[in-house]
């Protein structure tokens, strides 16, 4: 009745030696991928960019409503990179990892700033390309929260930073062996340092309110509002999230070698490249 | 396309006494009812800071969930949020007291002051602590603590897991990694304990990094290989079929959602910047959130599949989420009509006063508690069911009794 047949034209061939893609990222979601970056800036830094008169500027309002903004919009870039074409090998890898993700989130939930999360979602970003590393850490994340009931007005924030974490890992320069390593390590902690500084940033005026000497004054100099900031980060999650991107660094350092070569083998196994297709048999 | 085990279908004349049947039906609430619900007693909160109104609020949540809590662990976590909004007003208090701002003229205490040099932006350590300031950082923190309950209560009520399954099509990929990484996780943690075993049974006694990677790397292995064969298993039942979507109707829904994406955009911008009029940013946001959302409908067609037991929006599921809505409208109509209810004053500070309106909304919340359908002990599904089931149950019951 039917004849599967490998088409390797349309969809880019298997080449030895280069990572495979489950997920690709094509013209449309680019630009989502874009406006949904553009629109993150505002949404995380909108405390040093909201005027003293906005509507928004008091009170619980912003991160409400930015929180409900920003999940909109990762479901739309979920939905134009699902629509680029996500079969059930990246389906299922995604959801083994974000399963992995999820369950080393308990591990660091106690102890300060062990967040093991950050490293499978780094190497996954980097094993699979840049549009699985996103869809990875917004799933991975959610799930996460489902299976901790961490659910809240914090969660689309955290999915999209995470979301970024495995857009970036996946954007890396393509190097191998040592340099890779070393190169993972330095992102990792790059990332992780400001993850925290980003998190921080959106829910400081909602975390601390109005009524301290480091609060956040709507409106004010950015450069005050920043001092005041850097204050209360001080003062309150450095240490968490120096933690973090010392814990992070060193995992990566560690496992980066047999993690990434795990997953490779696996992408080999799955062979994501090829489409397989099926027509009626004349 | 969907198939329902719940409701027998209607048929011919017995089509009239639908409207009767909806409230006499035992249909459970739709999760997405509770989460409206929920989420209008949070925008209710976030519109006071009067502590009294706060206190009602979360009692109202409290009442609502023990009333209508599903018999499932998950269940379980509502006291969960209540102690963290203790610890958000607590660590607020603290802040204010060790960093605050030097509001207000009644003074309780005196805090040794440290003084930081011309640069730091007015921070200050130690000082004057007042009532008036206390009372303000008290008030601010429960605002926020009754929102993370009410958030609370519509996770507790109303288990995510079940919205997931009322995902648009657009987003099926993407709630099927979800629902995957969710049932898989603790087979991931059995996986490890059993590497573990194996391990012991052969005698290896390494420790710390090497025992770590020992464990971690045959879980790993495993784990991607179950991702193979799971894969596997979805080709094979036909995972994936592409809907009947044509080429203009892809186009279209892709436009659609990158033209909402840029209203959306162009609306979190406009909302910063007070320099904006509001009539660029509110339709913007009008725009960009009905092109996504009908972008996301129209791109659903992309998938064909039918569901399990598929929730049902009835009369009484509406009916939780009205009350969610009226509580939100009267506590925006008290704010707007005078601050001193909403907003009690802190300086100088005066006993919060309550009023009839804001009164009326509580109640009118907490009618889910006793109107919305009751949730029924988890046992009951089997017996409840078709007159197979109960013959099922009655022989396993018997065969259990009999051994």
């Amino acid at each position: 009745m039917s004849l599967a047949r490998t088409s390797t034209a349309s969809a880019g061939q298997f080449i030895a030696g280069r990572d495979p893609r489950p997920v690709r990222i094509g013209a449309k979601s680019a630009t989502a991928l874009v406006v949904a970056t553009v629109f993150g800036i505002g949404a995380f830094g909108w405390p040093l960019l909201v005027s003293r008169d906005s509507g928004i500027a008091h009170g619980l309002d912003a991160p409400l409503i930015f929180g409900a903004m920003l999940l909109l919009v990762v479901a739309v870039v979920l939905a134009l990179l699902a629509d680029g074409g996500m079969d059930a090998k990246a389906v299922a890898m995604l959801g083994v990892l974000a399963a992995i993700g999820a369950a080393l989130r308990p591990l660091g939930a106690g102890t300060a700033g062990v967040e093991p999360l950050f490293f499978i979602l780094i190497l996954g970003g980097r094993a699979f390309g840049p549009g699985f590393g996103f869809v990875q850490g917004a799933t991975t994340l959610f799930a996460s929260a489902l299976l901790t009931g961490g659910v809240g007005p914090w969660l689309p924030f955290q999915m999209l930073g995470a979301a970024w974490i495995g857009l970036g890992a996946g954007l890396l320069p393509a190097v191998r062996g040592r340099r890779e390593v070393a190169l993972l390590c330095a992102y990792a902690a790059m990332a992780c340092l400001l993850y925290g500084f980003v998190m921080n940033l959106s829910f400081w005026p909602f975390g601390l309110g109005p009524t301290t000497s480091v609060s956040f004054v709507p409106g004010d100099a950015v450069v005050d509002n920043l001092t005041r900031f850097a204050a209360f980060s001080f003062s309150t999650s450095l240490g968490w999230d120096l933690g973090r991107a010392i814990t992070v660094t060193i995992l990566v350092a560690l496992t980066a070698a047999p993690v990434l070569r795990a997953l490779r083998r696996a992408g080999r196994k799955a062979a994501f490249d090829p489409v397989v297709t099926f027509e009626p048999n004349s | 396309m969907s198939i329902s085990t719940r409701t027998p279908p209607v048929i011919g004349g017995r089509r009239r006494r639908a409207g009767a049947r909806l409230f006499r039906t035992r249909l459970p609430t739709h999760p997405m009812a509770w989460w409206v619900w929920a989420l209008g007693l949070a925008a209710a909160a976030s519109r006071t800071t009067n502590p009294l109104l706060l206190l009602l609020l979360v009692a109202v949540a409290a009442f609502v969930v023990a009333a209508r809590r599903p018999m499932t662990t998950w269940a379980r976590g509502f006291r969960a949020y209540l102690i963290f909004g203790l610890v958000v007003v607590a660590l607020r208090t603290v802040f204010h007291i060790v960093l605050g701002g030097g509001y207000g003229e009644t003074v309780l205490v005196w805090l040794p002051e440290i003084v930081l040099p011309e640069w730091s932006a007015g921070i200050r350590i130690g000082g004057a602590v007042t009532a008036e300031g206390l009372a303000s950082a008290v008030y601010d923190g429960m605002r926020l603590a009754t929102l993370l309950v009410c958030v609370g209560a519509a996770v507790t009520l109303a288990d995510p897991r079940r919205l997931l399954k009322s995902l648009p099509g657009a987003l099926y990929e993407a709630g099927l990694v979800v629902v995957v990484a969710v049932s898989m996780a603790p087979a991931l943690i059995e996986s490890a304990v059993r590497v573990r075993r194996a391990r012991q049974l052969r005698g290896t006694s390494a420790r710390g990094f090497r025992a770590f990677r020992s464990i971690a790397m045959p879980v790993l292995d495993q784990a991607l290989g179950r991702a193979v064969a799971l894969a596997a298993a979805m080709d094979a039942r036909g995972y994936g079929r592409v809907g009947s979507l044509t080429v203009g109707a892809r186009r279209t829904s892709a436009a659609l959602l990158l033209a909402g994406l840029l209203g959306l955009c162009l609306a979190g911008y406009g909302l910063l910047d007070a320099a904006t009029p509001g009539s660029v940013a509110v339709p913007a946001l009008v725009v960009g959130v009905a092109a996504s959302v009908i972008g996301l409908v129209v791109g659903s067609r992309r998938m064909v599949r039918s569901r399990y037991r598929p929730d049902r929006f009835d009369l009484r599921s509406a009916l939780v989420a009205v009350c969610g809505l009226a509580i939100a409208a009267l506590f925006v109509l008290t704010e707007m009509r005078g601050d001193s209810v909403s907003h009690p004053s802190t300086f100088p500070l005066v006993w919060p006063q309550l009023a009839l309106l804001p009164l009326v909304g509580i109640a009118i919340a907490a009618l889910p508690g006793i109107a919305s359908t009751p949730v029924e002990p988890p046992a009951s599904e089997t017996v409840r069911g078709s007159a197979e089931n109960l013959a099922v149950s009655a022989i396993t019951a018997k065969g259990i009794s009999a051994r």
